[in-house]
Formats: C-alpha cells, structure tokens, sequence
C-alpha cells in the first residue's frame, strides 16, 4: 500500500523541519539578552563578584561567538548530546526523560478523551432530538465547543482541583496513585483540545447530511443510525483528521499550564521553569521534541487519509486495479462523494443499497 | 525601555487586574469553603516517634551544593540533611559546639581558627568524619572552583588554606582577619559532604543526582522524583546533635516527603483538606483564614537585612541627596506594611532587624512628610511640571525604574502602592516587569534599574557586607566596573566602612562598626527599610515542635508528629 518514495520524501521533509526549528529557536534565544549563565551566577542569593562571574562565564563557554556555539550545540543533538541545564547543571538528557514519559501518557489519555467528548458532542449536536422535552439538548450541545475554547486551563484546572479533591476528597492530589494522578489533568487537558475537533465535526456532520448521496440512501431506505456509521461518518471524519494534526501544538501548550497546576513533572512543566531561567539547552530539546512530535503527528495523519478516503489513493498508491475504479467514480462530481463513500470497502455502490433492501 | 508598565491610573481596571481576579478565585473557593476545621489538640506533650511529614514546596530544589542553597528550596533540605561543625542558637544567635567538640581557637587578630572534630560520626554513605574531610570540604567551599562551576561561598571571605594538625584537629588559615568565619561554619551553606560528595561537579549537585549526596545531619536523601518529590528518611544511628539541645538521637520523625507544586492554591487547598501536613510561603492576606481553619501559623524571623529599597545614588537622577530625601519623605511605610501585610511584618525600625547581628534603632530616620518632600524637589530644581503632572527638569522627566522583587512578598504590590504615593509629588515610578531571570540581568544596570528592592538574611554582623559592599551583592553597584556609570560617582565610603566591620576581631568593636555604617547609609539616604520580612509557614495541628534555624529556614529535627 505505501508508497515508499513518497514516505522517504515526508521523512526527508521532517528533517528539514527539525533542522529549522533548532536554527530559528537557536537564533531566537540568542537573540534574548542576558543569558542563563549570568541569570544563574549573578543571582543575588550567590552574592558573586563580578569578576568571579566573569570566570565562570569563561569557563562555561558562554562567550564564544554564536556560531561556534550553533555548531557545538547542533553536532551535540545529532550525537544524542542535549548539553546540560544551565539553571542545575543536571545533563538535559535526564531532565528530559525524566518528564517526557508523564507527558506523553499525559498527552495520549487527554486526547483520547478530547476525542470521546468531541464526538459525543458532535453527535448529539447533530443527531439530538429536534422536538420534545429534550430538544434543548441539542441547542446547548451545539455551542459547547465555544464555551468549552474560552474556559482558560489553568482556571479549569484549579477548579477541577477544589471541587473533586479538596471539597468531595474523590482524588488526593498529594502522591496520587498512578491512575488517581491522570484522572483531573486528563479532563483539564480534554476539554479545551476536545472543542476544535467537535466544533469541526459539527459543521462537516451537517454538511454531509445535506449531501445528494445521503439523500439518495436516506430515499432508499437506509435508517439514521445506519446512515451516520456508513454514509456520514466516513466523509464527516477527514476535516476532523486534519484539525487533530493541527491541535498537537494546543496540546503541548495545555500541557505546560495543567503540569504546573497538577505538579506533574513533565515536558510543559520543565518547559515553564526553562523559560524563567533562561536555561536555554532545555528549551533548544523541548523545541526539537515538540517539532518532532508535531511532524510525526501529521506525518501519521497524512498517512491515514488515503486509508479513510479513496479518492486520496489515487495520487500514490501502487494497486492499479483500485486506483482505476475509484478514479474513475471520483472523476464525476455530481456521484463523486456518494460513491466515495459507498465505495469505503472497495465495492461499488450498487450492494450497498441492495444490502439495505434485503 | 518600551516595555515599562506605565503607572496604573487611578480608576481604570486593566486586563492584569481581571486575570488576577480570576487566579485568585481558586484561592478563595478553597479557603472560603467548607473545609472541615482542623481540631486536633494543640498541646505539646510527650513527642512520639514516626510518621512521614508531607510538605510543600513553591518550586523544585536545583542544587544541594551548600554555598548555594541560600535559594529556599534548596535550604529547606540542606538544613535537614547536613550537620555542622557549630550550631547557632535560632533565639539568642549564640555559637555553640556540634561537630566540633568546643568552640574553636582564634588567633587574636582572627586569621587562624583551630576546631577539634568530634569522634564516632559518619556520612550517610558509611565514611567517617574526619580532620582532613573537613579541610577538605572548607577548600573547596572558601575557594570554589570554576572548572567545575561550583562558586565560592559568599559567606567565607580571605580564605587561604587549611592545615591538618593531628587525627582530631583542623586549623583553617585566613590571608586577612577574618571575624565572621565561626558564624559561617554553622549555617546549611557549610553542611559537611562526604569525601565522594565533593567530588562532584555542578552537575552531580543538580537533580537527577540526590542520591550521591551524602552528609551526616538528622536525614539522609532516599528518594528523587526529579521536578516533584525528593524524600529523607531519619538516621537511627544519628547520635551527634548539638550537646546544647536535650533532644538527642535519630529524629521523631521517620522521615519528610518535600513536594512540590508552583499553585499556591494548590499547596495551600492540599494543607487546608489535610491531604499535606504543611506548606511554606503562606501570603499574608490568607493567615487570618489558614488560622480560622484551626491550623497552626508560624512567622519566622529572619534576623537579616530588612526588606526595602536601596537608592542607587550613581545615577543622575539619584546623585542629588535632596532627591532621595524627598523619596524617603514622599513613601509611607506604614500605609504599605498597613494596607499589604499583618502584624507578623513588623514596620522596620532599622536598616536590619530587631534580631539581627549589629541591630541599632533607627526608627525615626525615615519619615512620612510629603510637603517636606515637595519642598526638597523643588529646591532641588525639579519645580515645573509637565502636562501629565510630573517633575521635569533641563527636559527630563523625574523618572525611575524599581525592580520586582520575586522572591520577596508581595513585591510588586508594595511598588504599585509606592507608585501612588510618588505620583502625588510628580514622581514617575515604573515597575520593571518580567521573571527572575529578567529581574537579575536588569538589575546588573544603572540604566534599567535605578531603585533596588530587596532583603538578605544571615546572622552575622557580615550580612551588611555580603549586602552592600561592591564585591558581593553590591546592592548599590557601587563598584568601579560594575557599571558604565564614571567612577567618580563610586562612593568609597561605604567599601571602607564594610572593611572595618569585616576585620576587626573584636565582638563589642564590630556592634559599634556596623552601627556606624547604619548611621552612614541613613545619613546619605541610601537606603529606606520597609519591614521585618519573616518566613511563614503553616502545619496541621498533629504537627508539633516545628523549628527553624537563624534566619528562617525549617528545621524538623525536632518535630513529632501525634497520633503516630
């Protein structure tokens, strides 16, 4: 199925990016004056000479000219040497892997429940009740992506906080268990990432479902329930896919304010302590992490839209057979996304409308 | 300089102010709701042995290398891990013996000291404490070593070496008289280090390395999460506290988990549900709710140089004595420390405080009187005014920049406050804004900060230097060199005041020394001393027999926790 030049071109590609993030970064923290170095010696609490702090500044290095720094610092990250933090001395390496693994479960549980919650949304929002008692439910599921984008982090965080561990004692927030510590900053994370995503389903759900194709198997007596799964779903899901590449930044972004307010060690809390002590190595690794999650992300996204929609095969997939019959039905605008989506398993749409008749 | 926060007016409310609403909402959900009252009993009794106390910290430790763990997370532990060779008296800052079997022998003009080292005691990695480990150990702390970025110890000055005289006895010898070494031998920045301890570099004192950290005080490091948790456990054969206290042995305690978490809501909320058993840093406007909850409230003293602001009279603005006359005349202390904190912040009545090494009673100097202050600025040829009703002179504006204090309470509070009081006599006060790192590297320019707000505490007469003088924290920076400023405008006195408190090896000579220097810094107005800044702590009640060392640090070797 993969398209091996293709795949090596991405890959090529991602190397690029990460190569410009560490130079644009490297430029940019460069261009902060004062450095970690001073920050760190000339702290009043050490009460340095100026001349003892100069020492140091010679011996760390601090003074070489810029590009002699770069280099030293670029063929450091490609030998696996991140340097060591300027604010402890500790090597980055272990700072770093100390926090990545809380971030990452961090990351992976708080998008899968942004993805539950988006969903649940969506559907309700589209497919709620549109009379009756309950059709309320459907007017205020439709706006929670915008209250759900404007609740700040921190605040939700801290309120999260007060209500389940302090006020009803249901998580203690002081050495929580493994599970027990994931629970508040996962619902922290979710809730917020979970609002693009809805509110991109919401609108592409009810696109679809005004789509002739759906119409079409609406008329031939498909139920909604089916209908939703098989018709709507499927087409519904790709601008959804897209924006969960786009939102992996929000995630990091989420990550250091939730870290801080849950005292986990992780990427976004050594990234906040970094920033304040202008420990620049540290912060050079989390911009190459961060690129390469990012990149890694949409590299798999994009590796997944062919997978999903059939019609996006056809550019690079190597199964002549397949690439004929889904061109050919994609080449005519009118059935194109009925066909495309009847079409999901390789079929042609004819079966599919006969499996619902029978 | 665009970045400078203009001063607030009077009525509007900015973006800043609804932020900090809404951070501060946390806070008051916790503290205002119905958290159950703790009701233990507050009676001390018979101390108990065991228990794991739980205490939060602000933020992460980032090196146990002793010369530096003036930072609070890091002397939070330190104090507890090591032993000294003095103990000073937290009440009467008196010396007395620890591991050293009695006070050392001083030379008369205070350039050799001679300790005789207690037998029988060992680090925490099983290696014995012995004459030439603490030479060892002063060798590296009085001189530091770059190469491995381990600076100096700002306490420790002259050093020249040491000598090893026989199995029990160390002398220490010192290129100039050197009265304040005895005090600093017994503060956590010279907490013994194993032999392998000192070996390290910057980065073996930095997290992720806890556990090579081997001293011989009450606890031993057990446990690191780095950026989270770091965990000491009691030594049982812990048998060389202080002979001056009556506790003796391992600890009560079994042990203290230090957390970490930079919410302050958090920390407080988690002491309040009882989820912890205490926290450091508790702000003043929540004493009067923490104490409503029933928990217990401590304000520490810390015995230094008072919290305020330093004029740094080398710059233009500030050279004129008038000017900084009329500042002192124009701020009013009492509002800030009335209107910001509680009684637990005494109205400083000195450059240091009432229990400070070398205090004199200054109150008096630095008084409130905004038409004397109007009247010295005009004297002074600040008289017109421009259209925003500020001073202007020759074109320029009579305009100043204050650094945020992060360490300090409340800092920028009490700078907005003293903003509103300078404006009323058309002097424009900018708060320079920005993280610690920001603060540290402005205030190493006349150009960017022109009035310095700070405190330091140690309990030595030396903590005047260690503040002051232009080869330490040169609050002033008063040094040549130190800035671009001329250095005609260096004022040589007040290195020569410093000197002669430094080196005199007489107690009653030095009281007077560092008297005089007071008299000098309130004589030039130098200096406008706002409060006695303490250390406050809370605890839940079960925790008994909480302490801290001279200037404020917790020290939990004699804390119990009931019901164990």
């Amino acid at each position: 199925m993969l398209d091996v030049k293709y795949l090596f071109l991405r890959l090529g590609q991602a190397v690029l990016v990460l190569l410009l993030a560490f130079t644009a970064a490297f430029v940019l923290l460069s261009l902060i004056p004062g450095d970690g170095v001073t920050a760190r010696f000339a702290d009043p609490a050490l009460g340095l000479s100026a001349e003892q702090i100069a020492d140091i500044r010679e011996q760390t290095g601090a003074d070489a000219p810029a590009l002699n720094r770069y280099l030293l610092t670029l063929v450091g990250f490609l030998t696996g040497n991140f340097g060591f933090s300027v604010q402890t001395g500790a090597a980055v390496s272990t700072i770093v892997a100390a926090a990545l693994p809380s971030t990452a479960v961090l990351a992976l549980s708080g998008f899968l429940t942004a993805l539950v919650f988006a969903v649940t949304i969506a559907v309700l929002a589209t497919y709620g009740p549109t009379s009756g008692p309950l059709r309320w439910v459907r007017r205020v599921l439709d706006s929670t992506p915008s209250l759900f984008i404007s609740i700040p982090v921190f605040w939700l965080g801290i309120l999260l906080i007060q209500v389940f561990s302090f006020q009803l004692g249901l998580v203690s927030v002081v050495e929580p268990g493994s599970a027990e510590a994931l629970v508040l900053p996962t619902l922290t994370v979710a809730v917020p990432l979970s609002a693009p995503i809805a509110q991109v389903l919401i609108r592409s759900i009810t696109e679809v479902k005004t789509s002739p194709f759906v119409k079409v198997t609406q008329a031939k007596g498909a139920s909604e329930p089916w209908i939703l799964v098989h018709a709507v779903a499927r087409n519904a899901i790709l601008p959804g896919l897209t924006i969960i590449g786009l939102i992996f930044g929000e995630l990091v972004a989420g990550a250091v304010v939730t870290e801080t307010v849950f005292g986990r060690n992780g990427i976004g809390q050594i990234t906040a302590q970094a920033v304040t002590h202008r420990d620049n190595p540290i912060l050079l690794a989390v911009v190459v992490i961060a690129t390469f999650g990012y990149v890694l992300i949409n590299l798999i996204v994009d590796l997944l839209y062919p997978v999903i929609d059939v019609r996006l095969r056809g550019t690079r997939t190597a199964t002549p057979t397949q690439v004929g019959t889904v061109e050919d039905t994609a080449a005519e605008p009118v059935t194109g996304s009925f066909a495309g989506v009847a079409t999901a398993r390789g079929t042609t749409p004819a079966p599919i409308a006969g499996e619902e008749e029978a | 300089m665009t970045d400078l926060r203009p001063p607030a007016s009077a009525s509007t409310i900015d973006r800043r102010s609804i932020l900090s609403l809404g951070l501060g909402l946390g806070t008051l959900i916790t503290l205002s709701a119905c958290t159950p009252t703790d009701d233990a009993p507050l009676t001390e009794g018979t101390p108990v042995q065991g228990g794991v106390l739980k205490y939060f910290e602000p933020q992460t430790w980032t090196l146990l290398y002793p010369p530096s763990v003036g930072f609070y997370p890091n002397g939070g532990i330190m104090n507890n891990i090591s032993a000294r060779l003095l103990w000073q008296d937290p009440e009467t800052l008196e010396l007395h013996p620890w591991l050293a079997t009695e006070l050392p022998q001083v030379n008369a003009d205070a350039t050799e000291y001679t300790f005789t080292i207690r037998n029988g005691v060992t680090y925490s990695d099983g290696t014995p404490l012995t004459p030439e480990n603490v030479a060892k150990n002063f060798d590296l702390f009085g001189r530091g070593d770059e190469a491995r970025t381990l600076p100096v110890s700002e306490q420790i000055s002259n050093y020249a070496r040491s000598e090893v005289l026989d199995e029990s006895r160390v002398r220490f010898h010192f290129s100039a008289p050197t009265p304040g070494f005895a005090q600093a031998v017994s503060t956590m920045n010279a907490g013994l280090l194993s032999d392998s301890t000192l070996d390290l570099d910057a980065e073996g004192f930095g997290p992720g390395g806890a556990l090579k950290i081997h001293t011989c005080g009450p606890f031993r490091i057990t446990a690191e999460t780095i950026g989270t948790k770091l965990s000491v456990r009691a030594r049982e054969d812990y048998d060389w506290a202080p002979p001056h206290l009556t506790h003796q042995g391992r600890p009560y305690l079994d042990g203290i988990d230090y957390l970490v978490n930079n919410e302050y809501s958090v920390r407080i909320g988690a002491v309040l549900s009882g989820q912890a058993d205490g926290v450091r840093d508790v702000q003043a406007p929540d004493e009067a709710r923490v104490e409503e909850q029933g928990l217990r409230l401590y304000a520490k003293p810390t015995n230094g140089i008072n919290n305020g602001i330093n004029f740094r009279f080398r710059h233009p603005l500030l050279s004129d004595i008038r000017v900084r006359r009329a500042l002192i005349a124009a701020i009013d202390r009492e509002e800030v420390v009335d209107k910001l904190f509680t009684p637990n912040f005494p109205l400083a009545t000195g450059v240091v405080a009432k229990g400070a090494m070398g205090y004199k009673d200054q109150s008096g100097s630095w008084e409130h009187n905004p038409a004397e202050a109007n009247r010295l600025l005009d004297d002074a040829g600040w008289s017109r005014r421009n259209a925003e009703g500020y001073r202007v002179k020759d074109g320029q504006v009579l305009a100043l920049v204050v650094n945020t204090a992060l360490p300090q309470p409340r800092s920028n509070e009490v700078q907005t406050l003293i903003q509103q009081q300078l404006r009323r006599v058309g002097v424009r006060l900018a708060i320079n804004p920005g993280d610690q790192s920001k603060q540290t590297l402005d205030a190493l320019s006349l150009d960017t900060i022109q009035i310095y707000h700070s405190m330091v505490a140690r309990a030595e007469f030396d903590n005047l230097r260690s503040n002051y003088a232009s080869v330490n924290r040169d609050v002033f920076l008063n040094g040549t060199g130190r800035d671009d400023a001329e250095d005609s405008t260096v004022d040589p006195e007040i290195d020569r005041l410093l000197d002669e408190l430094a080196t005199e090896p007489v107690a009653a000579k030095r009281q007077r020394a560092a008297e005089r220097f007071q008299d000098y810094l309130v004589e030039k107005a130098y200096v406008l001393p706002f409060f006695e800044e303490p250390q406050v702590f809370s605890f839940r009640r079960r925790v008994h027999g909480f302490e801290t060392e001279p200037v404020g640090r917790p020290s939990f070797y004699n804390t119990w926790l009931a019901g164990q």
